[in-house]
């Protein structure tokens, strides 16, 4: 030893660096997993922390906010597992008491009250109008708000008149109220960026430790509705992917909502998980370009019904969710998706794959160069009279496995009936930003998010002139039927004027719908009561009935 | 030397300056940091207006970066666009954790690197010295993303099979830390298998620096003086020959933290660590400038710093360097 030059006060501290060392490991180990912590705690793993809690906002328009605050500001009515909007602080369902004006009722439950003890009025209501109409306010959409010509509130109960129709006002008027005691005079572009300090929901806000994680506790005041069995939900953000999925597997969470992400296929034949999955209201899709910037061929019906004919949705669904969600279907309607029992019509549906008709098409209008039979090794490509090759940019994210994959099926597939598509990978924020606005492409992929009574959005992206029509596609008939949809209160006669305008898209096909993506929530065996909620009302949705074994 | 030090000081200003325009313009061309909001149906264009006023985004680059300027130097870098949130709290916060990363990572290589460089130096060609030159540069070669990722599923494997988690997967820390030295240990139990990752790479490269620098001053001139004179071999090794070998591995070092601070970026991202590595990491995904901005000013500025540090550092520790 004394060569080494090392003495007996070194080995000492040698010594006690090891044990501090071992201490580490073996001290806070002990049997792991968020049972330890506390019997009353549930920890819900998710890949995105919100910048702030001030949801619905421009500067945070994100899902991962509205998990937190669903349950603060709790909704009048929420929609259920079912996507059925349920009475929540409300008495009742609201009424629709007249339809011109169109006016509307509704009625807090005497037992609504804030957690600071303060009942919940239709003040509140009011006050939250008040936010959405402010022009100062950078609230992501006013929709339904601006038409609002007047609030009457006594006490519990608010009589809302409208200026203009609003078919969707049972959702708006059932979404969740701020405290109006809260936010008097307050600039609402800087509230709650850190905290929330009340809730008229079965949580509140307890704490956030930024980049770690966001604890809510029960509220002891919410008499609304069943309380909460357990203590806290304690929110853990991890945002790298596969840490997600070790960190569940090893105990660390009880309850995540992934994204449709590969790893899931590794957790779920997993007996200690139990994997729910549902298509949700968000569908994939590629916009067709009939704008001046766009490839000329794609104003002719015939290239569209062509490339239409040429892609094989089922196929391309059932191999990207073949193991994350078998037996996904294709989607054939632009509105309405296929487990909407009764409304979804499938319009769509007439475009069966057919790459050799695909040929026919193109052949009988003059187009050349083409195969004569489709080809899995083809390298012809048509050229149409007058709009020449019919080889186009196609357009989607970047650094998405499943887009990626996307891409592959269909590029194959079209490649091989003589039309080519070239490929342009962009970041989101040059797609979203600067690619789709423009209208300088030709098709491009992305999905559209959604919920039950966003339908009537169909309006702003198939009418004529709507600023968010990107594809700039235009026909009278499919416009007067969505602008008619905006304005009919009767649902069974909106739906039908909303299927009349989806019927109209799949004669013109400015869009070709793919399918609607499928929504995962994953928990362990510990946790019973979690249903996954298809709408953005998220899985702590009915958190009051959740449970730890 | 004070000359030389104001020199290289006003060389990093034109240094900051001139890389601060060029990230900012390159972050702001990659996309719309209002992007995502074009795919929102029934957005409310007064208020995206209102955001592209009050943050100049209709301007063109070299005016918004003068906005920024301005924003940094009297409003503390201001707000960043996602969530509209003072910056510098979120900074410091950050650059805590990754301090805290970093120095228990660098402490640790460096005293395992001397120990591994030197006794391979005074075991040349030994079983030892083969095993640490194969080990270094296996530890060279290997992936950061990688060993991260194979000592998450070391220990899921572990707690599968015998219900035990000997160190957590991600985060800082647990759901109940606690206060004091419980969240001290609790700190550090989250720290391991980061600071493992870092090291393992550090203590490959400076090993072998250390080895080669004692290799080439054990074989000097003054050392077999020293010998000759008498001395101890003890007393060669470590008065003489290691304090003289430790010179080239103090400008090692000094250059690596100053980078490390910037963050350690795949090991905070695949461990989930809230440093500054993943603040970047998610400003550029959400193409936020302003964060992008103000992770880079300090980040530079580190580096800066302990650039001239290392050259401060190599000039006292080596008489013959003299700065003019």
């Amino acid at each position: 030893m004394q060569g080494l030059g090392v003495d007996k006060r070194s080995i000492a501290l040698s010594v006690l660096a090891v044990a501090a060392i071992g201490s580490l490991v073996f001290g806070p180990a002990a049997p792991a997993g968020p049972e330890r912590t506390s019997a009353g705690t549930v920890v819900f793993i998710h890949e995105q922390e919100p910048p702030t809690l001030r949801g619905g906002w421009v500067d945070n328009s994100l899902l991962a906010t509205g998990l937190v605050t669903n349950n603060i500001w709790y909704g009048g009515q929420i929609y259920d597992g079912t996507a059925r909007l349920q009475p929540r602080l409300f008495e009742a369902k609201p009424k629709l008491v007249s339809k011109s004006p169109q006016t509307v009722s509704f009625k807090y439950k005497a037992s609504a009250v804030w957690s600071d003890g303060k009942p919940v009025t239709c003040e509140d209501w009011k006050a939250t109008w008040r936010v959405f109409v402010n022009p100062q306010f950078n609230v992501v959409s006013r929709a339904g708000f601006e038409d609002i010509k007047s609030v009457t509130c006594n006490g519990k109960a608010g009589t809302i008149v409208f200026a203009r129709p609003f078919a969707a006002w049972e959702s708006l008027v059932s979404g969740g109220a701020y405290a109006a005691h809260v936010i008097r005079g307050k600039n609402m572009n800087q509230m709650f960026n850190d905290a929330i300090p009340v809730s008229s929901g079965p949580w509140k806000f307890q704490s956030w430790q930024r980049g770690i994680q966001l604890t809510l506790v029960k509220n002891a005041h919410f008499k609304a509705g069943p309380a909460m069995k357990l203590d806290r939900v304690v929110f853990r953000y991890i945002l790298d992917t596969n840490a997600r999925f070790q960190a569940m597997k090893a105990g660390e969470g009880h309850v995540m909502e992934p994204q449709p992400q590969l790893q899931i296929a590794e957790i779920v034949n997993d007996r200690d998980f139990k994997v729910q999955r549902e298509p949700e209201f968000a569908f994939e899709h590629i916009d067709i370009q009939l704008g001046p910037r766009g490839h000329p061929a794609l104003k002719l019906l015939y290239v569209r019904q062509a490339l239409m004919t040429g892609i094989n949705r089922q196929q391309l669904a059932s191999a990207l969710f073949r193991t994350l969600a078998p037996g996904l279907p294709k989607l054939d309607n632009l509105v309405f998706k296929p487990f909407e029992k009764g409304t979804y019509q499938p319009h769509f549906k007439k475009w069966a794959y057919d790459p050799s008709k695909v040929i026919s098409i193109l052949k009988s209008k003059g187009c050349t160069g083409g195969p004569d039979a489709p080809s899995d090794t083809n390298t012809a490509i048509f050229s149409c009279p007058g709009v020449g090759r019919l080889a186009f940019r196609f357009f989607t994210t970047a650094g998405n496995q499943l887009r990626t994959l996307a891409f592959e099926v269909i590029e194959r597939q079209l490649k091989s009936a003589g039309i080519e598509l070239i490929p342009r990978f962009q970041t989101a924020g040059t797609l979203f930003g600067g690619t789709l606005p423009s209208g300088d492409w030709d098709l491009i992929m992305f999905t559209y998010g959604g919920g039950p009574d966003s339908k009537i959005t169909s309006n702003t992206l198939y009418s004529c002139g709507e600023d968010q029509n990107y594809g700039n596609y235009c026909n009278p008939k499919a416009t007067a039927a969505f602008n008619a949809a905006t304005r009919e209160f009767d649902v069974p006669k909106r739906h039908a004027l909303l299927n009349q305008g989806d019927a109209q898209l799949a004669v013109d096909l400015p869009s070709i719908p793919l399918y609607t993506r499928p929504k995962f929530v994953i928990s362990t065996g510990g946790l019973t009561g979690a249903v996954l909620n298809t709408t953005s009302e998220g899985t702590p949705w009915n958190v009051a009935t959740w449970q730890l074994k | 030397m004070l000359s030389y030090v104001v020199r290289r000081l006003l060389y990093s200003v034109v240094v900051l300056v001139a890389a601060s325009f060029l990230v900012f313009t390159f972050v702001s061309v990659s996309g719309d940091p209002l992007a995502q909001l074009n795919v929102i149906p029934n957005l409310s264009e007064q208020s995206r207006q209102n955001v592209i006023d009050s943050k100049h985004l209709d301007d063109p680059i070299p005016v918004r970066y003068g906005y920024w300027v301005n924003d940094a130097v009297t409003n503390q870098f201001g707000t960043a666009l996602q969530g509209n949130r003072p910056i510098l709290p979120d900074l410091w916060r950050v650059m805590k954790n990754t301090l805290q990363l970093v120095l228990v990572a660098e402490l640790l290589a460096i005293l395992v690197a001397i120990g591994v460089g030197v006794y391979s130096a005074r075991r040349q060609y030994s079983a030892f010295d083969y095993t640490a030159t194969t080990f270094s540069f296996l530890g060279l070669a290997t992936p950061v993303f990688w060993m991260a990722l194979m000592l998450q599923v070391l220990v899921v494997q572990v707690f599968e099979h015998t219900g035990y988690k000997i160190f957590p997967i991600a985060s800082l820390s647990s759901i109940d830390p606690g206060s004091g030295i419980h969240f001290a240990l609790d700190r550090a139990h989250h720290l391991v298998l980061p600071v493992l990752v870092l090291m393992v790479a550090s203590v490959a490269s400076y090993s072998r620096y250390i080895r080669a620098s004692m290799l080439e001053v054990m074989s000097s001139d003054y050392l077999r003086t020293a010998r000759a004179k008498g001395l101890p071999e003890r007393q060669v090794t470590m008065r003489h020959g290691f304090r003289n070998a430790l010179i080239p591995l103090v400008t090692l070092v000094a250059l690596s933290f100053g980078n490390l601070l910037g963050g350690a970026i795949v090991t905070e991202t695949v461990f989930s660590l809230d440093g500054m590595g993943l603040y970047f990491v998610n400003a550029l995904r959400a193409n936020d400038p302003y964060p992008v901005m103000a992770w880079l000013m300090v980040t530079a500025t580190m580096i800066i710093v302990f650039n001239l540090v290392a050259d401060i550092a190599y000039g006292y520790l080596d008489p013959r360097v003299r700065y003019e």
